[in-house]
């Protein structure tokens, strides 16, 4: 086999782990709340400011900086919950649409406000690994490992845990758990702070690889709603299926043409799949 | 001026109308232009966005620099103040042209100076030309801005595009032999851009001019500045090995691609970037620190590194003087081109062209800054980036842009840039290939 197709092929799926990481949070977010968080992709942002202030200005180790991020985007979660989201619950989705797209224009400003619009990075440089000609990325695989065990957690919570269950039970059916005694205030807050904090977590994790730029948003928000929906939004495997075959496409038709055409590729097959199935590759 | 800015900080505005009543009694009636109404100028460069970051800001202050010096040195030709106003295109063509539309229209200003990205300054420059109000670019290079399109009132003393592959290749051709020791009929190179206008121009002067010079291209590619990857990129300039990597690209992308780069064990004896975001040394060190040593970038000379003996008297000092204010602004350690750029072009619109359209053609409106502009000849050595300027008359294929612009070849020494091409005017002589303690050298 060529090395090098095998070498994108790996790269694939280095990126897949990236992207699946993404999705989780977000299609927690749907699942349970039936609200898209379109302005997820800048909550990752606002964490990755967070490590970089603590770590590069503040100076705290990187792995407490990290923490800490996590617990900072579970918070701005919350509060977006409170703020944006509770008032508008029972609004038309285009509504929520609207208001969550609003935040993030609200985030991307106040970050070029606060930050300006330099690129900064936090100056980790990670070791090669080098298997024979190929070379892995330690930060993908880093990111990759993560988003397994952040997936298998994340099932573990939904299927063996009280709230995870009650989670779920509200995601089949929201009135009628109001009916039968459950606060469902109580857990959209706490599910707006998992959603957080898994945004949290691809905070801590990109920041390895990227610089951090009130715009960075923009490289990971469409494509991560995009896997979401082709997932069927709210299903968390569909999703984590979706990203692995958004990324093999990306980087294989990127091998075998461009890096141009191949995205060309992902969102002809993105069309295609919705006249299909609509309803995404494992809708509920 | 001492005394004057006390008098403005202690009488506040009643200080600046007193000044303005006293200045504008000996000229009231100096036609036209009346004193108490400035020369308008339109600044529109991405103060947010993408591109904020990888020297439009840097341009921008570079040409509020001069508007400002302009200003304290008693305005046009001594007396005509300058005003400007400020839009920001947020990095978005579409904002440019709203704002542009909005300068124009509701700030009625005569001319607009700016636009650091060419994706905006091709649609900008036809709203502009359709309204015969005046675009000066400062920073946007793309030779399609003017290519062809027979532009009246849209001039650009900067640089094009075609000239960064003239640079580049003229480089390597005339150090193939003696430094890579191969003939450049034998030397490979890999071409890799971001898809705007800026990428594809400057890709498509290398591929040009490589082939002139029977240099062989292993790989050609665009990508999207945007693009959250890279990998597949790196891996197919490990397959097609080439010895020099020409690169376009702004800023998110230059460090994703060198990171993934590196990360990936991509090893080339010489990559050579094209200005934009190769440009922000200051941004590239803190990323990459030394990793980066011994890297090429073409772009107009950054002022400062230019031996102010062979500039035009007084230039020497107005370079001090840029180069003081934008760091006492920012804080910066290195002066990014862009600087130059926004200062240079401004510059010369203020001292150059201005004048001329009032002394010689009776106002600032558009009219009179086009004819005024096309009279402008200012020899080799006359502006701060060395170049000289005259502009392609209508009816030429590039009309408007800047006949004597040139780039130079810098190389990243030690986190300082050193001029190494054109050889006449090197500061050092280069180092290639890259020296082994390179992540990215050939072992």
């Amino acid at each position: 086999m060529d090395i090098y197709l095998f070498e994108a092929i790996i790269n694939g799926i280095l990126l897949g782990g990236v992207l699946a990481l993404l999705a989780l949070g977000l299609n927690l977010i749907f699942g349970v709340i039936d609200v898209v968080w379109i302005c997820y992709a800048e909550l990752v942002m606002c964490g990755m400011y967070m490590i970089f202030w603590l770590h590069s200005f503040f100076g705290w180790p990187i792995l407490l900086a990290s923490f800490a991020a996590i617990l900072g985007v579970a918070g701005l979660g919350v509060l977006l919950h409170l703020l944006v989201i509770s008032p508008i619950l029972g609004s038309a989705p285009i509504n929520q649409l609207l208001a969550t797209g609003g935040m993030l224009f609200f985030l991307q400003s106040l970050a070029t406000l606060l930050f300006g619009t330099d690129f900064r990075n936090i100056g980790v440089r990670l070791p090669l690994i080098e298997l024979g000609d190929i070379f892995i990325s330690y930060s993908r695989l880093l990111a990759f490992g993560t988003a397994l065990i952040g997936a298998v957690a994340l099932y573990l919570f939904l299927s063996r845990t009280y709230l995870g269950i009650a989670m779920r039970a509200i995601a089949q059916d929201r009135e009628i758990m109001g009916l039968m005694g459950v606060d469902q205030r109580r857990v959209y807050l706490i599910t707006s702070a998992v959603g957080g904090a898994l945004a949290g977590l691809a905070a801590c994790l990109l920041v390895l690889q990227y610089d951090v730029h009130p715009f960075i948003g923009l490289s990971f928000g469409p494509i991560t709603f995009m896997i979401c929906v082709l997932g069927g939004l709210g299903n968390m495997i569909g999703g984590f299926i979706a990203a692995f075959v958004m990324s093999q496409i990306i980087a294989v038709g990127g091998y075998y043409f461009s890096i141009e055409i191949s995205y060309v590729l992902a969102f002809v097959f993105f069309i295609v799949l919705m006249f299909i199935r609509p309803q995404g590759l494992l809708a509920r | 001026m001492a005394i004057l800015s006390r008098l403005i900080r202690s009488f506040g505005l009643f200080g600046f109308a007193l000044l303005g009543f006293a200045l504008a009694l000996p000229v009231i009636d100096d036609g036209a232009l009346a004193q108490d109404k400035p020369i308008r100028i339109g600044l529109l460069y991405d103060l947010s966005g993408p591109f904020a970051a990888a020297g439009s800001v840097a341009s921008q202050i570079g040409a509020q620099i001069a508007i400002d010096l302009t200003n304290e040195r008693g305005g046009v030709l001594g007396k005509y103040k300058v005003e400007s106003v400020n839009a920001d295109s947020q990095s978005k063509p579409d904002v440019a042209i709203n704002e542009g539309e909005r300068l124009i229209n509701q700030e009625h200003v005569d001319v607009i100076v700016g636009v650091y990205s060419s994706a905006a300054a091709v649609p900008l420059a036809s709203k502009v030309e359709e309204q015969k109000k005046i675009l000066w670019i400062t920073t946007a290079v793309a030779t399609s801005v003017f290519k062809d399109r027979s532009l009246k009132y849209v001039f650009r003393a900067q640089i094009h595009s075609d000239q960064y592959g003239q640079a580049g290749i003229g480089f390597l051709t005339e150090h193939a032999k003696s430094d890579l020791g191969v003939e450049p009929k034998d030397l490979k190179i890999a071409i890799i851009y971001e898809d705007g206008p800026y990428g594809t121009g400057v890709a498509a002067a290398d591929e040009q001019y490589a082939k002139q010079a029977g240099i062989q291209i292993v790989l050609k590619e665009a990508y999207s500045a945007n693009a959250p990857d890279l990998s597949s990129l790196v891996t197919k300039l490990k397959r097609a090995r080439p010895d020099v990597i020409l690169h376009a690209g702004y800023n998110p992308d230059i460090t994703l691609f060198l990171r993934q780069a590196r990360e990936a064990g991509l090893r080339f004896k010489m990559l050579i970037g094209n200005g934009a975001g190769y440009s922000q040394l200051d941004k590239l060190t803190a990323t990459f620190g030394t990793d980066i040593d011994n890297f090429c970038d073409i772009d107009p000379v950054p002022a400062q590194h230019l031996d102010a003996a062979k500039l035009a008297p007084g230039l020497g000092d107005l370079i001090k003087i840029m180069v003081e204010r934008y760091k006492a602004k920012t804080g910066a350690n290195d002066v990014p081109p862009h600087v130059s750029m926004g200062f240079n072009q401004t510059w010369i619109l203020l001292q150059n062209v201005l004048p001329i359209a009032i002394e010689k053609y009776g106002g600032t409106d558009a009219e009179a800054i086009r004819k005024a502009a096309l009279d402008v000849d200012i020899p080799v050595g006359g502006t701060i980036q060395g170049y000289g300027v005259k502009f392609f008359p209508p009816g030429t294929q590039l009309s408007g842009q800047n006949e004597r612009s040139t780039p130079v070849v810098m190389q990243y020494v030690k986190g300082q840039i050193k001029v190494v091409w054109p050889t006449a005017i090197q500061n050092v002589p280069p180092v290639l290939p890259l020296p082994a303690q390179s992540p990215y050298a050939v072992n």
